[in-house]
């Protein structure tokens, strides 16, 4: 047991809740890439983890490249510039990746057989990987810590919410309001949502369906690459495996929370979030991903569509 | 006057396979025309290729004075051209309320104004709408549907709407009041190629009628000529 379980029983809990919250924000991030690709097309894109990786990849690369090295650097002109690049260059890096991919991967295989362009994305995940591999080497790598201290912003509580937690909430809380307006309100977003539910409906009411494929696919990417500048700068770790577990987590809760759906997404990643911390405090790490898994099971077992999917049935 | 829709040798179909052989048809100004076949003749087919969700293999689909076949003219494209249609099985988008439902018939327009109107319009000819306006599309019943899926159609402001089997899986009274419905927008000026299996309302409401056997036309007449064929009869009219 960690000290504060001992002592104040209360707020650890709450502590558990904030990790929770936070990680599960971020695997929202991520899961979003996901649960917007299969709600078009139908595809569970497995390289969308290895996207986000190859974006923290990136997002290294470019510390590098303005000499932002290490907690040194943290708060002056080089950690800011390189944050600012990161924030531009990644989302776009992935985006245009994904885009690329879909065109030369999967768009071909649109009116194959499911299992056609399944068995493609598990191996642009592995092309991917290994890129990952060949860029950075085979072992963890540190990630500058270039955000400014740690400063807890709820001292007295008995409980840590540090500035870079905040950053974490402030980057994917926005993010996510402005994807749910985007889908609601714009006209591409409106497309978007009509696609999903008929495409060839969607086509007769005058929609570019390819165009729209292209959006999401652009959109998904993008969200990876936020991910990436997020998850880099908060756990000041990259490997080349990471787009793996990571992306297990988002598409599990892309899954729990119903895949297709957006709030889904964002409900899964943050309730996946919640079971890892609490799991991993109150009965041991070692269990985290069994707890995760078995819960979706029980929780598919009475909702085969997720926590918010398919609510209204389609009529034939 | 030229026709509206002038088919000329069309094949269309899936994969390997041909559905359409040789398909001519026309539309005229101002008609309804019938277009009635078995069930798996190619008729849901025909339509889809005019809207261009099925490419055209060969021939010519002139509509308003342009070959979409020649122009290679995309099904997005299609609709803003002036030509809709409320496909088979509803195609409702059923997380969408009534009213965006609606409102994605008119993704092609520009004129808020004018949409807004022709929402208004789409309650007064189906007052159930209204009603329904701000449920799921996909809880309305089958006979809402079909009028949710014409309406909607409809908010393109197409010169040629595209019906396909409009009355299938519905209670005889709603069918009579979709058949009204058909006639009151011709009436209107919209001209109307239907699609159905129930032959005798078609040939009923329709001022020519084309019959379609595996993928082609076999015969071809006025709509009351051919409602009066003992061939058709036999076949489509059950005599
Ligand atoms: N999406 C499709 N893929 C392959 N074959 C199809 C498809 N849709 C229809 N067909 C085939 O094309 C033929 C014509 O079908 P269809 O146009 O739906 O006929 P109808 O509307 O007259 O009942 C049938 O043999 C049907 O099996
Ligand atoms: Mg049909």
């Amino acid at each position: 047991m960690t000290p504060l379980l001992a002592t104040d029983p209360a707020a650890a809990f709450g502590q558990f809740v904030l990790i929770g919250l936070v990680s599960g924000l971020l695997y929202a991030l991520i899961a979003l890439g996901y649960t917007m690709v299969y709600g078009i097309v139908e595809l569970i894109n497995f390289a969308h983890g290895d996207l986000f990786m190859l974006g923290c990849m990136l997002c290294l690369q470019v510390c590098l490249a303005v000499g932002a090295l290490s907690e040194a650097d943290a708060g002056t002109g080089p950690a800011v510039l390189a944050i600012a690049i990161m924030l531009l260059v990644a989302p776009v890096f992935c985006a245009a990746l994904n885009l690329a991919v879909d065109r030369a991967v999967y768009k071909p295989l649109r009116t194959a057989p499911k299992l056609a362009p399944l068995v493609s994305a598990i191996g642009v995940s592995f092309i991917f990987m290994n890129i990952g591999l060949f860029w950075r080497g085979p072992t963890d790598i540190s990630f500058p810590k270039l955000l400014l201290g740690e400063t807890n912003l709820i001292e007295g509580s008995g409980m840590g919410f540090t500035t870079k937690d905040l950053m974490v909430v402030l980057v994917t809380i926005p993010t996510m309001i402005g994807l749910t307006l985007f889908v609601r309100y714009t006209s591409l977003g409106k497309a978007m949502r009509a696609t999903a539910q008929n495409p060839t409906a969607a086509q007769l009411m005058g929609i570019n369906v390819d165009r729209v494929i292209a959006a999401t696919f652009a959109i998904g990417g993008a969200l990876a690459g936020v991910a990436s500048v997020v998850y880099g700068l908060y756990f000041n770790s990259v490997n080349y495996q990471m787009g793996f577990q990571n992306g297990l987590y988002a598409f599990t809760a892309a899954v729990l929370g119903g895949i297709g759906n957006i709030p889904g997404a964002v409900l899964g990643g943050v309730v996946i979030g919640l079971i890892k911390a609490l799991g991993g405090a109150y009965i041991g790490a070692e269990w985290s991903e069994a707890l995760i898994f078995g819960i979706l099971i029980v929780i598919l077992l009475f909702r085969p569509n997720g926590l918010l999917g398919a609510r209204t049935r389609e009529k034939v | 006057m030229p026709p509206l829709l002038d088919v000329r040798d069309l094949e269309a179909g899936y994969g390997p396979i041909n559905v359409l052989h040789r398909l001519s048809l026309s539309v005229d100004p101002g008609e309804i025309v019938a277009m009635i076949g078995a069930n798996g003749a190619g008729k849901s087919t025909t339509l889809m290729t005019l809207s261009g969700v099925v490419r055209a293999r060969a021939g010519r689909i002139v509509f308003d004075g342009k070959d979409l076949v020649a122009d290679r003219v995309p099904a997005h494209m299609i609709v803003r051209l002036g030509l809709a249609q409320s496909p088979e099985g509803r195609k409702i988008f059923p997380r969408l309320s009534v009213l965006e439902n609606l409102q994605m018939g008119a993704f092609t327009r520009t004129d808020p104004d004018g949409v807004a109107k022709d929402i208004e319009k789409a309650f007064t000819m189906f007052p159930i709408l209204r009603e329904r306006q701000h449920q799921a599309g996909g809880l309305l019943s089958g006979g809402q549907q079909q009028m949710l899926a014409i309406a909607r159609a409809l908010m393109a402001r197409p010169k040629l709407l595209l019906l396909d089997e409009p009355s299938l899986g519905l209670a005889p009274q709603i069918v009579v009041q979709i058949f009204d419905v058909i006639r009151e927008l011709n009436r209107q000026g919209v001209s109307i190629l239907l699609v159905e299996q129930n032959a005798r309302m078609a040939l009923k409401v329709a001022h020519r009628g084309y019959v379609l056997e595996t993928g082609r036309i076999t015969f071809t007449d006025k709509a009351d000529v051919l409602l009066h064929d003992p061939r058709i009869r036999a076949a489509y009219l059950g005599e």
